[in-house]
């Protein structure tokens, strides 16, 4: 299957020279959908940027359909809906004004979907856009982003500030674009929990690299912490040198390292390399794998 | 049947719920033959992506538990998946062998064993008390 979306070897530097995107490369296949994780700053808005055809690459290439986004922005956008991190609305206007709006530059406009999202949202399209709240503003923009039923949702933080109830809404919105229609959607998100419901893969990204690039269908099952006391193993080299190794972490006295691997074997393998007994490994939460993967004190260790 | 998952749990989101079916067809509250939701219905009611629940669906259905009969929908075999009574028997003992140790260890008597397997009867059979979603205690 062709991707829809398709990074390749993106580099981009702020003018110093200080890179935010250092050879990234990974594809969104159609009907996929990928959480792109990250810290603040890890590059995430600047990716999707470029997806859009908001910011060059300095290197690399990115592709959208196939086609350059830079290039070919209106054939692109057609097909594409996006929803900003911080998304501003003509502050003038009444939500109606500008659903028609939307619906003038986009041939293939939903009404139903249209009429459905603003009945579950609870919008009165009346309302002028600069007397809503933050969540209001935020469905109004998701809205005009998902009903011209693109092929490929890029939504960067869509649910950034809203309450619980009204990202419970936004992700009831995004399962139902899935089940309807098979929209492919890259979204980044800090809330593990909302990437574990709705993607099918997530992408993280670190100091302007992708660090894991996984399917979330087994991943649990599949990586593993191990605690070791600082105290017999000084050095963590060779824990850092091991097969399957994603990162080491100093946490107090304990070196954190997560594996591929389920724990038994994590367990098997590090008696084996260390000859030490009494390690204990876990299988990890996605909230605890982010913070291992790109929380302080970490030892580098080869990209996965 | 009212299934739930736990994103922040310890297994995948796709296990959780294959976990919940089988359960449910062991404790008797899925009977053979009956219809589940589809994957679909049961994604946006479980508000998670319909893939997950496709992926559990699939693997339930390797295991013979499941089967989905196109265009009618997905049902619960007629005939479960059968197993050899014999290594059925020994890995059960081995399994009560250890759950006592385990409980043993812990200092618990064997009374109170009796009771925790009562108590994991009544959640698989349907006669528990109502937990809310997400937050069921383990068995």
């Amino acid at each position: 299957m062709t991707s829809v979306l398709e990074f390749n070897n993106i580099s981009r530097s702020y003018r110093k020279g200080v890179p935010v995107l250092d050879g990234v490369t990974f594809s969104v296949a159609p009907g996929e959908v990928v959480g792109l994780l990250g810290r603040n700053g890890a590059g995430k808005t600047t990716l999707i940027r470029i997806a859009m055809g908001m910011l060059f690459p300095h290197g690399g290439s990115v592709r959208v359909f196939g086609l350059s986004p830079t290039e070919e922005p209106v054939a692109v956008k057609k097909r594409v809906g996006y929803l900003a991190e911080d998304q501003v609305l003509p502050a003038r206007l009444t939500i109606a004004e500008l659903i028609d709006f939307h619906r003038y530059l986009f041939a293939r406009w939903d009404e139903a979907l249209e009429r459905q999202l603003l009945e579950r949202f609870g919008l009165s399209t009346g309302s002028k856009i600069k007397q809503l709240s933050k969540g209001e503003a935020r469905q109004v923009a998701l809205l005009c982003a998902v009903c011209h039923r693109p092929e490929l949702l890029i939504l960067d933080e869509p649910a950034g500030g809203l309450d619980p109830a009204a990202r419970r809404e936004f992700l009831e919105t995004s399962i139902q674009l899935l089940n309807r229609e098979g929209t492919a959607i890259l979204f980044s998100s800090h809330h593990m929990t909302d990437v574990e419901r709705i993607g099918g893969r997530m992408v993280l990204l670190d100091k302007g690299k992708v660090r894991l690039d996984r399917e979330l269908d087994g991943l649990r099952e599949e990586v593993s912490m191990a605690m070791v006391p600082r105290a017999s193993l000084p050095d963590s080299a060779v824990i850092e040198k091991m097969r399957g190794c994603l990162g080491v972490r100093l946490v107090l006295d304990e070196w954190h390292a997560v594996f591929n691997g389920s724990p038994e074997i994590v367990d098997r393998e590090l008696r084996t390399t260390t000859g030490m007994n009494g390690i204990r490994s876990v299988s990890l939460p996605l909230e605890e794998l982010f913070i291992e993967l790109v929380g302080g004190d970490r030892r580098e260790v080869g990209a996965a | 049947m009212d299934f739930f998952v736990n994103p922040s749990g310890e297994l995948s989101l796709y296990r959780q719920i294959m976990r919940q079916i089988t359960d449910a067809i062991a404790g008797g509250r899925l009977k053979p033959g009956e219809k589940l939701a589809s994957h679909r219905e049961l994604s946006e009611h479980l508000v998670i992506a319909p893939l997950t629940v496709k992926k559990a669906y699939d693997e339930l259905e390797a295991l013979g538990f499941i089967e989905t009969q196109r265009g009618r929908g997905t049902f619960v075999c007629a005939r479960l998946p059968p197993t050899n009574p014999h290594d059925q028997q020994d890995q059960l003992r081995e399994a009560a062998r250890k759950l006592l140790s385990q409980a043993y260890l812990a200092g618990l008597h064997y009374s109170a064993v009796e009771k925790l397997l009562k108590d994991a009867d009544r959640e698989l059979t349907g006669g528990a008390t109502k937990t809310t979603p997400g937050e069921k205690v383990k068995t």
